[in-house]
């Protein structure tokens, strides 16, 4: 039993850490209808921008988390401006494959600026751990749950509530009809991105903390949330959030027990197993849980 | 027809040519290396005639550039010293180092060697295991010699490879015979956690073999894909077999996590990590407490800063002169001391009067015991079937006040089982 609750708590902190990733993600979809493969590039970057306002700046660590996600949501914007906005009205493709660009680009400024070496991010969490019975909850893991679900929490009241949220709403359900209301889709747009480099800060702050240290592979966790994405549904902060739960769930799970009771499955099978239970899934639900179903006049 | 009577007539020519060319070579063998060093050597393939051209194909960017950028600065540093104070190989023929990044991908490693290969005499690097192998069958079809920053057994009966240092098994074995035998281990629960794949391999045979020789039993072990998200399941897996010490097989971005994850799960074996386990930015950080505590590295030479070992003073010299910003590195070393083997050969081509791909490649058989000054163990070389690594290995613990974090706790230890491990030939 005490097996299953150390991992069940290390699957939700993982799914949690890939719901950051994944809301960057579906933050963008909602509202502009593009993948963005580049949201690796910007976990990265927000993770390094952290450092850098905590480190060479001198900002307290709990302080230089918002003023790095402030930096990093305004360099989401920017790229949205100059780049992306340039590419409104274009294929899909061709879009897609500017975000991989973006992707390359941002990796190679991070590498330039702050090198490859790993670095302490200075966070005061460390190793710190809870007991509770049997079992040890890290500080870290425990801030990773919380603010997943202080993200999802606001994801969901500004949506709900506030002007922006509404707009960002009526624009990715119609934008023409959006326009017609008087709403800004160059600020929507805009702001969508840079909402994706501010949570996207957050998940490079969580996954260079805990002793694992800052370095420039973090952007593969990237990779990693895909199948939470496709799993939730590509335009829903509900399904992402869950989606990256029921992944991480799974990832950690199965490597528990799968050697234990199917080793026959062979060795790395955890690392599948997202991807089986993405397949199954979207074999039943094709626009993933809580996706929205596209209706397309054939 | 007549055509291909030309193209056989060119052929058997060259042919002649090579043979003559070798048998200049060969007379000069008799005669003393400064008589050759005073001779013009033809030129060929990375050499004017004046400058030698290596390769080195490495990760300059991606997540193993933690390695290969100092590993590089050692290569570097070590021409830097022979082209400045020794005039160059044989003393008159300076050396050009030639980078190309490979982000520890084996086809872009392929890539890269194929972009310069042919204006290279030989490569002084290829870093990691997975792109040597994916370059290894071209080294053989081109007659190319390559040093591998990669301590894996299986290169050291390999006629196209110039390897360094004690292979991991050697490692393990030693720091497995230290545990038991002076560590105070003996009877203790062992256990191995690796990296999935070949080189994870490494290490576990290494194990295993000291296990058959020192008898003890290896009761659990956990496997993991490199780049892996979270470690619970393993270390979870170790300690309910209750591990008292585990081998450790993987690279610096893994170990951070993994540690960090037994650390919060309050797991405490003795850990033993083969030498690409460690970086030097673990010792400051939030780990190195627990690191202190419950981690040895089993790796090669000395400390950094130890300069009662002769390649240490000399290698902090000549980094003062010709890299002074150089921070203290375990790879930087293995970088400067893998140059030194390269050096050996090039003298010894030199030495036999051809510096061509066949005159290297002869070369090779031809050299004898090198010597790193301590940086790392003597290497037997020669004719690859009757090479022999060096068996002895430094066992270090984790010392933040020390620059690079480690410290020395046995030099060189070379244990019997080390001693008898015997390395195959690749087919």
């Amino acid at each position: 039993m005490t097996d299953f609750l150390q991992l069940s708590f290390a699957g939700l902190a993982l799914g949690a850490l890939y719901a950051l990733v994944a809301l960057g993600f579906v933050i963008i979809y909602k509202a502009t209808g593009v993948i963005n493969f580049a949201q690796g590039g910007l976990v990265l970057l927000g993770g390094y921008l952290t450092y850098n306002v905590h480190h060479t700046w001198g900002v307290p660590f709990y302080l230089s988390i918002p003023v790095a996600m402030i930096l990093c949501g305004m360099v989401g914007a920017a790229v949205e401006r100059v780049v992306l906005r340039r590419m409104v009205g274009q294929p899909v493709f061709a879009v897609i494959m500017v975000t991989i660009g973006l992707l390359f680009v941002i990796e190679q400024v991070v590498t330039g600026t702050w090198g490859f070496n790993r670095l302490n991010m200075g966070d005061p969490w460390g190793i710190k751990k809870f007991t509770v019975g049997d079992v040890q909850l890290s500080v870290v893991n425990l801030w990773t749950i919380m603010l997943a679900a202080l993200v999802m929490a606001g994801f969901f009241l500004f949506f709900r509530y506030s002007r922006l949220g509404v707009a960002m709403r009526a624009t990715a359900f119609d934008q023409e009809a959006a326009i017609a209301n008087g709403i800004s889709a160059r600020r929507v747009f805009a702001l969508s991105w840079a909402i994706a480099g501010a949570v996207a800060t957050l998940a490079g702050v969580m996954l260079a903390s805990g002793g694992s240290g800052l370095s420039p592979e973090i952007e593969f966790v990237a990779l990693l949330a895909f199948p939470a994405i496709i799993l939730g549904g590509l335009d829903s902060p509900a399904g992402a959030v869950l989606g990256g739960v029921i992944i991480g769930l799974t990832q950690t799970l199965t490597a528990g027990y799968q050697p234990r009771y199917a080793d026959w499955l062979g060795n790395g099978f955890s690392s599948v197993m997202p991807y089986v239970v993405m397949i199954v899934i979207l074999l039943i639900r094709p626009y993933g849980l809580f996706g929205t179903k596209e209706v397309r006049r054939v | 027809m007549k055509r291909n009577n030309r193209v056989r007539l060119l052929a058997v020519l060259g042919v002649l040519a090579l043979v003559a060319a070798a048998c200049g070579g060969t007379k000069k063998d008799s005669s003393s290396s400064t008589t050759t060093a005073k001779k013009t050597l033809s030129p060929g393939p990375g050499f004017d005639g004046t400058t030698i051209h290596v390769g080195v194909i490495t990760p300059l960017t991606g997540p193993v550039a933690v390695i290969g950028n100092p590993l590089t600065s050692g290569t570097e540093t070590w021409f830097k010293y022979i082209n400045e104070e020794k005039g160059g190989i044989g003393g008159k023929y300076k050396v050009v180092v030639d980078k190309e990044d490979s982000q520890y991908k084996p086809d872009l490693g392929v890539q890269a060697y194929n972009k310069i290969k042919a204006n290279e005499v030989v490569f002084a690097q290829l870093l990691g295991t997975p792109v040597t192998k994916a370059v290894l069958q071209q080294l053989r079809a081109d007659q190319i010699v390559a040093a591998p920053a990669s301590l894996d057994a299986d290169w050291v009966r390999d006629k196209n490879l110039l390897p360094v240092g004690g292979p991991y098994e050697i490692q393990m074995i030693n720091a497995a015979d230290y545990l038991v035998n002076e560590g105070g281990f003996k009877g203790k629960t062992m256990c191995t956690m690796i990296q999935d794949d070949a080189y994870g391999q490494s290490g576990q045979r290494g194990v295993d073999f000291a296990a058959k020789d020192l008898g003890f039993t290896v009761k659990t072990t956990a496997k993991y894909a490199a780049g892996n998200p979270d470690f619970t399941a393993q270390i979870q897996q170790l300690k309910s077999s209750a591990c008292e010490v585990v081998f450790l097989v993987g690279t610096p971005s893994d170990t951070a996590k993994l540690m960090g994850t037994a650390a919060q799960l309050q797991f405490v074996p003795q850990w033993v990590g083969q030498s690409p386990t460690w970086t030097g930015a673990f010792a400051k950080s939030p780990l190195a407490p627990y690191l202190q505590a419950h981690f040895m590295l089993a790796a090669e030479g000395t400390e950094w800063g130890d300069t009662s070992v002769k390649g240490m003073a000399d290698m902090l010299d000549r980094i003062q002169k010709y890299t002074p910003s150089q921070q203290p590195d375990i790879y930087f070393v293995f970088g400067y001391y893998q140059a030194r083997a390269v050096t050996a050969l090039l003298e010894k081509a030199v030495e036999l009067g051809d510096l061509s791909r066949a005159g290297v490649l002869a070369a090779v058989d031809k050299m004898q015991k090198t010597s790193f000054d301590g940086l790392t163990g003597d290497y037997e070389y020669g004719p690859p079937g009757t090479r022999n690594p060096p068996r002895q290995t430094t066992i270090y613990k984790v010392d933040p006040a020390k620059p690079g974090g480690l410290a020395k706790v046995k030099y060189e230890y070379t244990s019997a089982s080390a001693k008898k491990y015997e390395f195959k030939s690749l087919p």
